[in-house]
C-alpha cells in the first residue's frame, strides 16, 4: 500500500559471509515491498558494492542447489513428496457460510468504498482489499490451504444468474487469467488503487460485472475454473500450502509438495500462468526504480502516452520472462541428455517458482497486515464513517526477521521442489541432478534481478 | 518392494500402468511419467533411440533405459536385473564423483564470499 507506513528496515549489515548471505536474503525481501499493490519508499541500507550484493544473493540459490543435490536417496525423497494424512471434509453447512462471509464482505467492501470516508488510511474497503484479502487471506492460501473457493463472492453471486452454458474454447485454456492477472497489475501500478476509495470500489464492481458477463455466457464452472484470474492465482498459491484438495478429499502434506503434483500444470497456458505470478512481482517493483524513470522519460517527452508505455514494459517484460524460462526448459533437455520435450520439462518444473514468490509475498505483507489488522477491525464496525482514532499495532522488530527466514524458506523450498520433482521424471539420478542446471540458472537470474531492483531507490512509478 | 515403490510423486503406485503412452489413440495416461499425454516425448529425428522392451518409452543412453527398467517396472528377470544392478553401480560411481565436485565447489563459495566480505565489507 503506497502510503500505508512501512515497517521499519530490517537488513542487516555486512559480516562473516553466512550472515551476509542472510542479510542479501533480508533485503530479497524488501523486493517484494513492491508486490502488489504495496509500494516502499525507502532505500535499504546496504553498505557492500551492489555486484557483492547481487552475488551472494545468486549464490546462496546456487549453494542451496548443490545442497539439496546432496541427497539422492530414491525412496526418501518419495516420502517426503507422498507423506501425508487425509482430512475430514468440512460438514455441509460451511459452504453456505463461507458463501455468506464473502458476499458479506464485498458487500461491505463496495458500500465502504463508494459511500465510506475518502481517507484512504480510514476506509474499510481499502484496508478489507489490501490487508484483510491481499494481507491475510493471500497469506493463509499459501501457509494453511486455498480456501477461496468456498469464499469466492464473485462466484457466490455469478452462480444466481442464468448461464447459456456455451462451450469454453480449449485452446483459450488459461490465456485469459494471464491476461486478467496482467491487467489487474497494470491497473494497480497507474492508477492509485490503494490511495482511492472510489476507485478500488469501481474496480471491484468492475471485476464482479465482469466475472458475471463470462459465467453468463461459458457457466460458472468453467469461467472460474480457467479464466478468472484471482482464482488461479489462489489455486496456484494454494499449492503451496500443506492443506491441499486432491481427487481423494483434503490432504495434509509437507508444505510445498502439492507442487510436484504432475496434473495441475497441463499446458503452455499454465505455465505461463505461473510465470504471470512471479513476473508481476518483479513488474511492480521494476516501475518504482530509477532506471525505469531513465528508460520512460525520453519516451514519454517524445509524447508517447505514459499508459502506453507502461503498458510496453508489461506485455515485452512478461514475454522475456517466459522466453527465458522456456529456454531453461529447453536447456535442462538438453543437459539432462533425455528426450522429455521441452513442452513437458516446462510445465513440470514451473511450479516450483510458486514458492519464491509466496515467500516474497509473507516477507513484505507479514508486518503490514499485523500493524494495521486493528485499523481493519475499527474500520469494517463501522464503514460508512471515519472513526476518529485509528489504532495501529507496534510491530516488533523480530517480525521482520520472520519475513527474512520466509524468503530463504521460499528459495530452498522451490530448489527442493524442483530436485524431487526431477526424481519423478528421470531413471537415471545424474540426469536429475543436471536437469536442473537450466532452472537453477533461471532461479539465480531472478533472485539477482530482484536484488538488483531492491537496491535502486525505489519509489512511486514516474508520469502515472 | 518392487523397485516400482521407490519412484516418488502420484504415479508412483502404478507400477508398469503407464506403459502404454505410445499405444494407438491413447489420448495420454494421466498418470505419465511426464504428466504430458501426447506430447510428452520428442525425439529428433536423427538421434540414436533406446526403447524400453516394456514400454517404448525413448532413452538416449542404455544405462538411462536398464536403470528405468529397474524403477519403474516390476518383476524383473535374469538379465534385466544384471543390466540395472550394473547401471545402478556407474550411476553410483558417477554420483560419488559429483558429490565430491560439489562439496568443492560449497566450500569454494563459503571461502570465496568470506574472503570477498572480508576485502570488500
Amino acid at each position: 500500500m503506497r502510503r500505508l507506513p512501512r515497517p521499519s528496515d530490517l537488513a542487516g549489515r555486512t559480516g562473516p559471509a553466512l550472515v551476509a548471505l542472510v542479510v542479501a536474503l533480508a533485503s530479497a525481501g524488501r523486493v517484494a515491498a513492491h508486490a502488489g499493490g504495496v509500494r516502499s519508499a525507502t532505500r535499504g541500507s546496504i553498505t557492500v558494492p551492489t555486484w557483492l550484493f547481487l552475488a551472494t544473493g545468486g549464490a546462496v540459490v546456487g549453494a542451496s542447489f548443490l545442497l539439496s543435490s546432496a541427497v539422492t536417496d530414491r525412496a526418501y525423497i518419495r516420502f517426503i513428496d507422498t507423506w501425508g494424512r487425509r482430512l475430514p471434509d468440512a460438514g455441509r453447512a460451511a459452504r453456505p457460510l463461507g458463501r455468506l462471509l464473502g458476499v458479506v464482505a464485498l458487500a461491505v467492501t463496495v458500500a465502504a468504498g463508494l459511500f465510506g470516508p475518502a481517507d484512504a488510511g480510514g476506509n474499510a474497503a481499502v484496508l478489507l482489499v489490501w490487508v484483510g484479502w491481499w494481507g491475510v487471506f493471500v497469506l493463509s492460501s499459501y501457509l494453511v490451504g486455498n480456501a477461496w473457493p468456498a469464499v469466492d463472492p464473485f462466484r457466490a453471486v455469478a452462480g444466481v444468474v442464468p448461464s447459456l452454458d456455451r462451450d469454453y474454447p480449449d485452446r483459450l485454456g488459461a490465456w485469459p487469467a494471464v491476461g486478467g492477472l496482467l491487467a489487474l497489475v497494470y491497473l494497480e501500478v497507474v492508477t492509485p488503487l490503494a490511495d482511492d476509495p472510489r476507485l478500488l470500489a469501481g474496480v471491484v464492481l468492475g471485476y464482479l460485472g465482469l466475472s458475471v458477463a463470462g459465467s453468463v455466457v461459458v457457466g460458472v464452472d468453467d469461467w472460474f475454473g480457467n479464466a478468472d484470474p484471482i482464482s488461479r492465482l489462489l489455486s496456484a498459491y494454494g499449492r503451496v500450502a500443506p492443506l491441499t484438495r486432491t481427487d481423494d478429499g483434503t490432504r495434509f502434506r509437507v508444505p510445498g509438495m502439492g507442487l510436484t503434483d504432475a496434473d495441475w500444470v497441463d499446458g503452455r497456458d499454465d505455465v505461463g500462468f505461473v510465470v504471470a505470478v512471479v513476473f508481476v512481482t518483479t513488474y511492480d517493483g521494476f516501475v518504482g526504480t530509477g532506471p525505469w524513470a531513465a528508460v520512460a522519460r525520453p519516451l514519454v517527452e517524445a509524447g508517447v502516452p505514459a499508459l502506453v508505455v507502461y503498458l510496453a514494459a508489461m506485455v515485452g517484460g512478461y514475454a522475456l520472462f517466459l522466453a527465458l524460462y522456456l529456454a531453461a526448459a529447453r536447456a535442462a533437455r538438453r543437459t539432462a541428455d533425455t528426450y522429455l520435450a521441452p513442452a513437458a520439462l516446462a510445465r513440470r518444473f514451473a511450479p516450483s517458482l510458486l514458492a519464491i514468490a509466496a515467500g516474497y509475498h509473507l516477507a513484505h505483507n507479514l508486518a503490514t497486515v499485523l500493524q494495521l489488522a486493528p485499523t481493519l477491525a475499527v474500520a469494517v464496525a463501522s464503514p460508512l464513517s471515519a472513526s476518529p482514532t485509528l489504532p495501529r499495532l507496534i510491530v516488533p522488530d523480530w517480525v521482520g526477521g520472520v519475513g527474512v527466514a520466509a524468503v530463504l524458506a521460499g528459495h530452498l523450498l522451490a530448489v527442493w521442489v524442483a530436485h524431487s520433482t526431477a526424481y519423478g521424471l528421470f531413471p537415471d539420478r545424474l540426469q536429475a541432478v543436471r536437469s536442473q542446471y537450466g532452472v537453477t540458472v533461471a532461479m539465480v537470474a531472478y533472485t539477482m534481478a530482484s536484488l538488483w531492483i531492491v537496491s535502486r531507490p525505489g519509489g512511486a512509478p514516474p508520469f502515472v | 518392494m518392487t523397485r516400482s515403490d521407490s519412484r516418488p510423486g502420484s504415479d508412483a503406485a502404478d507400477g508398469t500402468a503407464h506403459g502404454d503412452w505410445t499405444a494407438p489413440g491413447d489420448p495420454g495416461d494421466p498418470d505419465d511419467l511426464a504428466s504430458g499425454g501426447d506430447d510428452a516425448y520428442a525425439v529428433p529425428s536423427d538421434a540414436p533411440v533406446v526403447e524400453c522392451p516394456r514400454c517404448g518409452r525413448p532413452f538416449a543412453r542404455e544405462r538411462h533405459r536398464d536403470l528405468h527398467v529397474g524403477v519403474d517396472h516390476a518383476d524383473l528377470d535374469a538379465d534385466e536385473r544384471a543390466a540395472y544392478e550394473a547401471a545402478s553401480e556407474d550411476e553410483r560411481a558417477e554420483l560419488r564423483r559429483f558429490r565430491i565436485v560439489s562439496l568443492g565447489l560449497l566450500v569454494a563459495l563459503y571461502f570465496g564470499f568470506l574472503f570477498l566480505y572480508a576485502v570488500v565489507g
